[in-house]
C-alpha cells in the first residue's frame, strides 16, 4: 500500500500545504519582527551636523504625490548634490513601525530627511529618534516661514521640525447630491445613510466628531474619546458610515457612491479640478489643522545637505512650484504673490492660502490625552471600529 | 565513490529548497511564535512573559472576524468550484484546438497585479455602474441598495481572484482522465449523468480537493478584497492582523492572531483530510499504476 512513490507524494503535498499556509500568513501579516528597544529619552538630543552641502548624497522619505516632478532635479543641479527621493511614507504608524528598529540603534537607514505629521514628529522626538536643528544654518527657513506656523504647541521654537506642507481636515461633499451638509452632525443624517465615509486616521476623524457634539477636543478626556468612538460604532452598525478611508475618499465622491466625507483640503482641491461639484466645506464647529514636518533623524549621513534642501524649498520661487502641484497650504510666505502672477486660480484659493477668518474656528490637530498605554487603548478602540 | 554520490544526490537536490525554507519559514516562524508570547510596546520594547492571554484575547475579541473570514472564504470556494468545474470540463473535453488559448485566458488576469485586479472591481460594482443597474432592475438588489461595500462584493472579489487556483488543478485532473473509463461506462449502458457521478467525479476528486485547498487557505487570510470592496463591518481576520501590525503596532497580539489562524486552518485541513481521506487527496497511485 505505502509504496515509496506514494509516501513521497504525501510528503510533497504536505510540504506544499505548509508553504501555502505560510503564504496566507505572509499575505496578511505584512511586516514582522519585533523591534526591541530600550526606552530612550530626549535628554541628550544631538544637534544635526556634519556632511557636505555641495556634493554627495541626500536621501528624503516623503508621502506619495507630495512634490512636483521638477523640484528635485533642479535642486540637484543648483546644489551639486545627488538626491534620492523616496515616497515610502504612507501612514504615520506604518512608517514608525518600519523605521523604529533602525532608529532605536541610531541608524536612519540612509535617510537625511523624513516627513511625518505633527503628533508623530513629537512622539519620535520624545523617543530620541530626531536631532535638533542648527538654526544658524536655516536662514531662509527662518526668514520665510509663515508666522502662524512658527510656534506650534508640540515644538514651540521649531527646534527640530520644519513644516513641509499644512492642510485642513473638514468635510468634503458633493454639492449637487448633498447641498445642505454644513456640520459634521449632518453626516449622521439618516437620509445620507450608507453614503458617508470618514478617515481611517483617528486623529482626523474623532476630534471633528467630538467638536460637533460640543466637546472641546483640546480639553477632551480619555472618556470623551471613548464616547465618541462608541458613537462612531453605533453609526457603523446602523449602516450610516459606509467605510473608513485614506485618500481614496475622493474617488468615491467623484463616482457619487459617497456624497459627503471627512477628508483633507488638498485632495479636495485636486478633485475639484476634475469635478466641480466636489467641494471642501469648513465644518460649522471648525476644522482641524495639521502639518507634515521635515525632520532630521538620528544617524542621518548628511545633515548639511538636509539643511541645504530645507532652505531651498523655503525660497518662495521654488515653493511656488511645489504648491502649484500639491495644492496644500504652503508654509512659506511670498508664495501667494508669485502665484498671483503665474496661476491666479491657485493664488485665490482659500484652501491653499486660507485667510485668518477662514480658519478662525479651526483647532490644531489633537491626540488622545494620557500616557502611552492610554493612547494605545484609544487607538485600539478606534481600530476595532474600523475593522469591526 | 559512485555509490556515495548516489546516496548524497537526494540531499543535494533537497538542499536549496530546504535551506530556503529553514531561513525564510522556520526561523521567522520561531521568532513570530516567541513574539506572540511577549508583552510591552514598540516604544519600550517587548519582554517574553509567556503571555498566553494574547491568544485568548485574540480569539475572543475577534471571533466575529475569524468567523467572517471562514464564511467568506468558504462561500467563495464553493462558488469557485461551481463555476470552475464546468469551465475546466469544457476546456479539457470540448476545448479542441482552442484548449491552449482558453487555458491562457484563465491565467491571463495574473499578468495584472492582484491589487489592480481587485481595485478594478470597485469600478465594476460602483453604485451607478451598469452591472448594479441591471441587478436593481431585476430586483436582486433593492432600488436604493448597493453592491460595493457589502459582503457580496467581498465574496465576489474573492471568488474572482481565486478562481484560477480552482480551475488549474481541476483541469489537470480532468485532462489526465482516461477516456476509456468513460467509454466503458457508456458501453455498460450508464447514462451521461451516471457516468459523470460514478466515473468522472470520483476520478477527478484529487483535483477538486487540491482546488478547494488552494482557494480556501489563502482566501481565509486575505485582507485585500475586504479592504477595497468591503465597507464597515466586513473586515476579515486578515484586516485585524494588518491593523494590529501596521496601525496599532501591537506586534505580539498580531503574531498571536496569525498563529491562531494558522492553527485553525491546520485543524480544518486535518479534519478535511480525515473526512475526504488521504487516498482521495493523493489519488490512489497504486490503483492507477497497476
Amino acid at each position: 500500500m505505502n509504496t515509496p512513490n506514494h509516501r513521497n507524494m504525501k510528503l510533497l503535498l504536505l510540504a506544499a500545504l505548509a508553504l501555502v499556509a505560510s503564504m496566507a500568513l505572509v499575505a496578511c501579516g505584512g511586516g514582522g519582527g519585533g523591534g526591541i528597544s530600550e526606552g530612550q529619552n530626549n535628554e541628550d538630543v544631538t544637534t544635526a551636523e556634519g556632511g557636505t552641502a555641495d556634493s554627495g548624497n541626500l536621501q528624503i522619505s516623503n508621502w506619495p504625490l507630495y512634490i512636483d516632478g521638477k523640484t528635485i532635479d533642479e535642486f540637484d543641479q543648483s546644489s551639486g548634490l545627488k538626491t534620492k527621493y523616496t515616497e515610502d511614507v504612507n501612514d504615520n504608524n506604518e512608517f514608525f513601525g518600519k523605521v523604529q528598529p533602525l532608529l532605536s540603534s541610531d541608524d536612519s537607514g540612509g535617510r537625511d530627511i523624513i516627513v511625518v505629521t505633527d503628533w508623530m514628529a513629537e512622539k519620535m522626538y520624545n523617543l530620541g529618534f530626531i536631532q535638533n536643528l542648527d538654526k544658524a544654518k536655516l536662514g531662509t527657513v527662518e526668514e520665510n516661514m509663515i508666522p502662524s506656523l512658527k510656534s506650534p504647541e508640540f515644538d514651540p521654537d521649531r527646534a527640530y521640525s520644519v513644516p513641509w506642507q499644512s492642510g485642513m481636515t473638514g468635510i468634503v461633499a458633493r454639492t449637487d447630491l448633498a447641498p445642505d451638509v454644513k456640520s459634521i452632525n449632518d453626516l449622521f443624517d439618516p437620509k445620507y445613510k450608507g453614503k458617508v465615509t470618514m478617515l481611517s486616521e483617528m486623529r482626523d476623524t474623532v476630534p471633528l466628531v467630538m467638536a460637533a457634539d460640543g466637546i472641546d477636543p483640546k480639553e477632551a478626556t480619555t472618556e470623551d474619546w471613548m464616547n465618541t468612538i462608541d458613537k462612531l460604532k453605533e453609526n457603523v452598525d446602523n449602516g450610516q458610515i459606509r467605510d473608513f478611508t485614506g485618500n481614496d475618499f475622493v474617488q468615491d465622491l467623484a463616482k457619487g457612491d459617497v456624497v459627503a466625507a471627512i477628508g483633507w483640503s488638498g485632495d479636495a482641491v485636486q478633485a475639484q479640478a476634475d469635478n466641480e461639484n466636489i467641494e471642501y466645506i469648513n465644518p460649522e464647529q471648525g476644522c482641524s489643522i495639521w502639518s507634515d514636518n521635515m525632520l532630521i533623524p538620528v544617524g542621518a549621513p548628511n545633515p548639511e545637505a538636509a539643511y541645504a534642501f530645507m532652505n531651498y524649498v523655503y525660497e518662495p520661487e521654488n515653493q511656488a512650484q511645489i504648491t502649484e502641484y500639491v495644492n496644500y497650504v504652503s508654509p512659506v510666505s511670498g508664495v501667494k504673490e508669485i502665484l498671483t502672477q503665474k496661476d491666479p486660480a491657485v493664488a485665490n484659493n482659500e484652501l491653499i492660502f486660507p485667510s485668518e477668518e477662514f480658519t478662525a474656528d479651526c483647532f490644531a490637530q489633537v491626540s488622545p490625552p494620557g500616557d502611552e498605554a492610554e493612547v494605545k487603548e484609544v487607538e485600539q478602540a478606534f481600530q476595532d471600529v474600523v475593522t469591526g | 565513490m559512485t555509490k556515495l554520490r548516489q546516496r548524497l544526490l537526494p540531499y543535494g537536490l533537497l538542499g536549496p529548497g530546504l535551506i530556503w525554507l529553514v531561513l525564510f519559514f522556520v526561523i521567522p516562524m520561531y521568532f513570530m511564535g516567541e513574539l506572540s508570547l511577549k508583552t510591552g510596546s514598540l516604544e519600550s520594547g517587548y519582554q517574553l512573559t509567556w503571555a498566553w492571554e494574547n491568544y485568548t484575547d485574540g480569539i475572543f475579541d475577534y471571533t466575529t472576524q475569524f468567523g467572517r473570514a471562514f464564511y467568506y472564504a468558504g462561500v467563495a470556494t464553493i462558488l469557485s468550484l461551481l463555476i470552475g468545474y464546468p469551465l475546466a470540463y469544457a476546456i479539457a473535453f470540448k476545448g479542441g484546438r482552442w484548449k491552449n488559448l482558453m487555458l491562457f485566458a484563465v491565467i491571463a488576469p495574473f499578468f495584472t497585479t492582484y491589487l489592480i485586479r481587485t481595485i478594478a472591481w470597485k469600478t465594476i460594482l460602483d453604485d451607478t455602474s451598469p452591472v448594479v443597474s441591471v441587478l436593481q432592475f431585476l430586483q436582486i438588489v433593492p432600488e436604493d441598495g448597493r453592491v460595493l461595500a457589502t459582503s457580496a462584493a467581498v465574496i465576489a472579489g474573492l471568488t474572482y481572484n481565486f478562481l484560477p487556483f480552482m480551475v488549474l488543478p481541476l483541469y489537470a485532473s480532468l485532462e489526465r482522465l482516461d477516456q476509456r473509463f468513460i467509454e466503458a461506462s457508456k458501453d455498460l449502458y450508464a447514462s451521461s449523468r451516471q457516468t459523470f457521478i460514478r466515473i468522472t467525479l470520483p476520478l477527478t476528486m484529487p483535483g477538486i480537493i487540491a482546488g478547494i485547498l488552494l482557494c480556501f487557505i489563502p482566501a481565509s487570510g486575505d485582507y485585500v478584497n475586504s479592504t477595497f470592496l468591503g465597507g464597515t463591518n466586513q473586515a476579515m481576520i486578515g484586516n485585524v492582523i494588518q491593523s494590529k501590525y501596521l496601525v496599532v503596532n501591537d506586534y505580539p497580539e498580531a503574531a498571536a492572531i496569525s498563529f491562531t489562524l494558522l492553527l485553525l486552518i491546520l485543524i480544518a485541513l486535518l479534519a478535511y483530510i480525515k473526512f475526504a481521506g488521504s487516498e482521495a487527496l493523493m489519488g490512489d497511485e497504486e490503483e492507477r499504476t497497476s
